[in-house]
């Protein structure tokens, strides 16, 4: 059974439906990411699991045990916050004791029991060097380390993570990023990730859960996700520069940039779409090229190509050329509801 | 006493040789650190006005603690002669020191005022604390309306309460104690410190109280381990704030108690020193005097968290 199960979960504020009916399992060890463009629901999601926002309908269950109703501290979850919230009239080593001294009243920690645990963590972060200081006196990725000791020390059920690598500066957001699912990995902890950073989501999620509008648009790996959209939005909102959409009678179909390459680069022309790409502009970015142009007859809606430096083609602007997408790598999608359609029919009607 | 006597007659004497002293030292202390060079004497001459300004800005405030420090030693003869009032003619005096603590119940006072003060300031935190939080944290839109009602019943003024206010202290039957001020004045201090306090609680970002709850804290104990600790200076503004607002009421005080020996400062010391049209000068300014300086200090120390609440309240209120 999965650890953490979420059913039919409802948050409205006033008329905004900010959840609306999430169903969600997540397993015992796994790093899940919720992905999702900022107002989608996801961060209120989260303090739902946290249990720091009252759901309106519906039902959380940990471990078996259902915690609707209950206060954070009896769900077993530790949270990260985005600002990290460090308490900063305590130093690093009060910021990680403080959950363990929370549990006082059981007689589950002991003043030795406590600086060895605390120790132990902050050991495993490297941050044991930094005990004495105060929150004040962190960098910032130190100050992330501090917020994942704190919210570790207990040895929590589920850790949820609210964006923390969004305060960090592009260079250490990557190496944070591989330390935490390293971290993650050795001490199997069920990690749920909440960020908007599809590269983040891509890097770091076992399973993504992508949302939008308080909705779950699609459950899956990385890859199916990129790979195999449900949707349009999937589709649209992971990548960069997004799917391609072109629009016909009764369907959409798209394909991604890198999928649209020049005709002669196709090993395969019986199984590829052939268009009629007139090229605007091209822009050199270094390991790519990144081409802006419309497929002939839908001059209204603009087609970008992203072709690798290493392909020595010349791209001319304001020219004609032929460019191929593979027929697996167009997708389909109801003009209307927008969802995934089988290709292989309508392939024929194009 | 032959000290404090040379000390008063030469006093301006005195003053004009510390400040001289006092220049001379900053001088001597910036000419050691970076030599006798030009641009410093330039320097020197350039800030030389600016401080001149401070100065005489300095003389401004301070002149009325002034006054009342040379007045209190000031023998009658001397008090009305002109020209007034910096310089002593007569030989200065500690008899209206001396009548002030002996003859009138000037002890008494203060241990009513520090009574009913550290009273009701107890009784004042321990409503506006978990009132100021509710509203900072937990409300939607009627509690900020609900709060700044709370807040329109200080504007309503004592003189127009003294009456029915009057009414239940005689029932309460605590008519000429200073009890009846202790139930009495947190009718104004509740809602002032409770609007002071919000803004401190305010400026506590809601994340940490959350981290505590996760980390496996209740509410109130959330509060207290961390929204407490981190608005303290703000819970000490308040505290010093509405001790000074029990210290100088004076209606509800000369209403309420008719016994000398009960009454508190504010209303003891011009009841007292003031019979009729005659002002006993001396003594008043030096009553007056004491008991500035200890609040004085007070202020400053916590000014500058003062200012923020009051500014917070404004802003984000």
């Amino acid at each position: 059974m999965s650890l953490v199960q979420i059913s039919s979960l409802k948050k409205y504020f006033d008329t905004v439906h900010a959840v609306d009916g999430v169903d969600l399992e997540i397993e015992q060890g796994e790093f899940l990411v919720i992905l999702g463009p900022s107002g989608c629901g996801k961060t209120t999601l989260m303090r739902m699991i946290a249990g720091l926002e009252k759901p309106t309908a519906g039902q959380i269950s940990i471990g078996g045990a259902d915690v609707t109703a209950l206060p954070p501290r009896k769900r077993g979850v530790s949270m990260v916050f985005q600002s990290y919230a460090l308490y900063p009239h305590m130093n690093v080593f009060n910021n990680i004791a403080f959950p363990l001294r929370a549990q006082r009243r059981e007689k589950k920690y002991n003043k030795r029991s406590i600086r060895e645990k605390v120790e132990t963590t902050a050991g495993l972060l490297e941050i044991d060097m930094l005990l004495d200081r105060r929150p004040r006196q962190l960098s910032g990725g130190q100050r992330q380390r501090v917020a994942i000791a704190r919210a570790m020390v207990t040895q929590p059920a589920v850790l949820l993570l609210d964006e923390p690598l969004s305060n960090l500066d592009a260079k250490l957001r990557a190496n944070a990023r591989d330390e935490l699912k390293d971290f993650q990995r050795s001490s199997n902890i069920t990690a749920v990730f909440v960020t908007h950073d599809q590269i983040e989501a891509m890097g770091l999620g076992d399973r993504i859960v992508v949302m939008s509008e308080g909705k779950i648009q699609q459950i899956g790996t990385p890859q199916q996700i990129y790979d195999d959209p449900a949707n349009e939005f999937v589709a649209t909102f992971l990548g960069s520069p997004s799917m391609n959409m072109l629009s016909s009678n009764h369907f959409k179909f798209g394909f991604r940039p890198e999928h649209f390459l020049p005709k002669t680069l196709n090993d395969n022309p019986e199984n590829a779409r052939i268009f009629h790409y007139y090229v605007k502009r091209v822009e050199y970015l270094g390991s790519d090229r990144l081409v802006y142009g419309y497929v002939q007859g839908r001059e209204s809606e603009l087609t970008l190509a992203k072709v690798p430096s290493n392909v020595r083609v010349s791209l001319d602007v304001e020219s004609d050329y032929e460019f191929a997408v593979h027929n697996s790598d167009l997708k389909f999608f109801d003009a209307r509801s927008g969802l995934r359609i089988a290709e292989q029919n309508l392939a024929e009607a194009l | 006493m032959a000290l404090l006597t040379w000390i008063l007659t030469n006093f301006w004497t005195l003053l004009l040789f510390l400040l001289v002293l006092l220049i001379g030292l900053r001088i001597a202390w910036r000419l050691r650190k970076y030599g006798a060079t030009r641009e410093e004497f330039s320097y020197i001459l350039r800030r030389s006005p600016f401080y001149f300004v401070v100065l005489i800005f300095c003389f401004f405030a301070v002149s009325p603690f002034l006054i009342m420090f040379l007045h209190t030693f000031k023998a009658d003869g001397d008090l009305y002669r002109r020209p007034q009032p910096f310089i002593f003619r007569q030989e200065p005096t500690i008899e209206h020191l001396d009548a002030l603590f002996n003859n009138t119940a000037y002890l008494d006072f203060i241990r009513n005022s520090i009574v009913v003060g550290v009273a009701v300031v107890l009784i004042t935190l321990v409503l506006s604390l978990p009132a100021a939080y509710a509203l900072a944290r937990l409300t939607g839109r009627w509690g900020e309306r609900a709060g700044i009602l709370m807040f329109l019943v200080y504007l309503l003024p004592p003189t127009l309460l003294f009456i029915p206010m009057f009414r239940i202290v005689v029932l309460l039957g605590l008519k000429d104690s200073p009890m009846s001020l202790i139930v009495v004045y947190p009718t104004f201090t509740v809602p002032f410190s409770m609007w002071l306090l919000q803004g401190f609680f305010k400026a506590v970002p809601p994340e940490l109280e959350e981290a505590a709850l996760v980390d496996g804290y209740n509410r109130v104990e959330a509060f207290l381990r961390v929204v407490l600790p981190l608005s303290l200076p703000g819970i000490i503004s308040t505290v010093v704030f509405t001790f000074t607002l029990t210290l100088h009421e004076f209606i509800y005080g000369l209403v309420f108690i008719a016994d000398t020996r009960q009454r508190t400062l504010s209303v003891g010391v011009p009841t007292e020193l003031i019979l009729g049209d005659v002002y006993f000068w001396q003594p008043l300014l030096a009553a007056a005097l004491i008991i500035a300086i200890p609040v004085g200090l007070a202020y400053n120390l916590f000014l500058d968290s003062l200012v923020q609440g009051f500014t917070m309240g404004a802003v984000k209120g």
